[in-house]
């Protein structure tokens, strides 16, 4: 039992650690901007795509542009026992015309679970699967039109399951809109995503299983510095046992601090911290919904363009 | 099974291919506004140009200097690597009215503008 706690005190730990490196890079990154102010006129416009966190904005690079990348979203927290759990995407991408990007890669995944009801123990890394993804600009985004919206869809294949880090055989189809805003020039961004999210998984025991996820999300960022972009954003997510969102299982709300640094005109990399402030799941008068959903996720994410 | 096979039954990626194709085609169906550019001394001469609205833009890049140049535009979406005394061409899409910067993406202080109208 205590061995448990201390395990669990770890993995929040873990959690509060990135938030606090967030925290702590901010604050420094806004402390520079305010000690250099800098005329954001004079600024090259920004590449809206990674600017908000999970949020994913409408940007789908420059035409010949190529990237590879390593982008990865950890996960932490169930309801009892700890729960940490990692899924890293090393993906390759390129615009190869001025309105669609395409996406493809690896999955590799990490499960570290003990003592949560309902998952076997495990300790492992895996190479869990591999995914594409296509995007088509729908509406661009001119000096008159502040609006640009971009389609997105994005079908994986898993071995390895995502939240309990079982063998299975899954198929997920994400289909996503993803919109922003300019609302100041060069400096203030709204974004927005709408999402659904269908998945059929064989287990090993031979079950199939229907799940969907569907919801939005909204991000507001700042640049406060020409190659730094601050700012936060929130998740309202629903699941369902079935793809047809016919059979609702329960719901959650998600809050958190987006960054953005562009360290070279070629090289940047993202971060974003979500906590989950409300939630409910069907049939249980319990706080939070961590059944479907954990207590806290981070994303980090590194691009080199090419 | 072949590529085509894979797109074709899939609903969303057929549509998005044959959207893609379909404007691909429109732009460049129409005959394009030619801009030419010379890029010396780590300038854009000249830096302001202009071009109608809704007609495919063809820039073509002369690079006088002794070393490379990436002529690159956010809101154009192109970027192209220009080598040293040579020259290079970048086909856009028919743009809507408004202005559009671009800028050598090695030289932060190489800065010009589009604008469409």
């Amino acid at each position: 039992m205590q061995r448990v706690q201390k395990v669990r005190r770890v993995a929040v730990q873990t959690g509060r650690g990135y938030a606090f490196a967030l925290c702590v890079a901010a604050g420094f990154l806004a402390s520079g901007s305010m000690a250099r102010a800098e005329d954001p006129s004079s600024w090259r416009e920004i590449e809206t795509k990674y600017i908000f966190g999970f949020t994913l904005g409408s940007g789908i690079g420059l035409e010949g542009e190529r990237e590879v990348t390593v982008d990865s979203i950890s996960r932490f927290g169930k309801r009892d026992g700890h729960y940490a759990a990692s899924e890293t995407k090393y993906e390759f991408e390129f615009t190869p015309s001025q309105f669609i990007q395409i996406e493809f890669g690896a999955l590799g995944s990490t499960h570290d679970i003990g003592g949560v009801t309902g998952l076997d123990n495990r300790s492992q890394i895996a190479l869990s699967g591999a995914f594409a993804e296509f995007r088509y600009l729908a509406i661009e985004r001119t000096s008159d039109n502040p609006l640009a919206v971009t389609l997105a869809v994005e079908p994986t294949v898993r071995r390895i399951d995502e939240t309990s880090g079982e063998r299975v055989q899954s198929f997920e189809f994400e289909t996503t809109v993803n919109a922003d805003l300019e609302l100041l020039r060069n400096r203030l961004y709204a974004g927005f995503n709408l999402l659904y999210e269908p998945e059929v998984t064989k287990t090993a025991l031979g079950d199939t299983q229907r799940e969907a996820t569907a919801g939005g999300s909204a991000a507001l960022s700042f640049r406060i510095l020409s190659n730094v972009v601050l700012g936060g954003e929130v998740w309202y997510l629903r699941h369902y046992d079935a793809a047809n969102l016919t059979a609702f299982t329960g719901d959650a709300v998600l809050l958190g601090p987006t960054l953005f640094i562009r360290f070279t005109p070629k090289m940047f990399v993202t971060a974003a911290w979500n906590t989950q402030v409300w939630g409910r799941e069907v049939g249980s008068p319990a706080a939070f919904n961590l059944s479907e959903f954990q207590r806290n996720r981070v994303k980090l994410k590194f691009a080199y363009e090419f | 099974m072949t590529a085509l096979t894979i797109i074709l039954r899939k609903p969303a990626l057929a549509a998005l291919c044959a959207i893609a194709v379909l404007q691909a085609s429109a732009s460049h169906a129409q005959q394009a506004t030619e801009i030419r550019l010379t890029y010396s001394k780590g300038q854009f001469q000249p830096s302001q140009v202009s071009a109608p609205a809704d007609k495919p833009i063809s820039f073509r890049i002369k690079n006088l200097d002794a070393k490379a140049m990436e002529f690159e535009s956010t809101s154009l979406r192109v970027e192209k690597v220009v080598a040293a005394g040579s020259e290079g061409v970048v086909n856009v899409r028919a743009l809507k009215p408004g202005r559009y910067e671009f800028y050598d993406d090695f030289n932060d202080k190489a800065r010009g503008a589009l604008t469409v109208q």
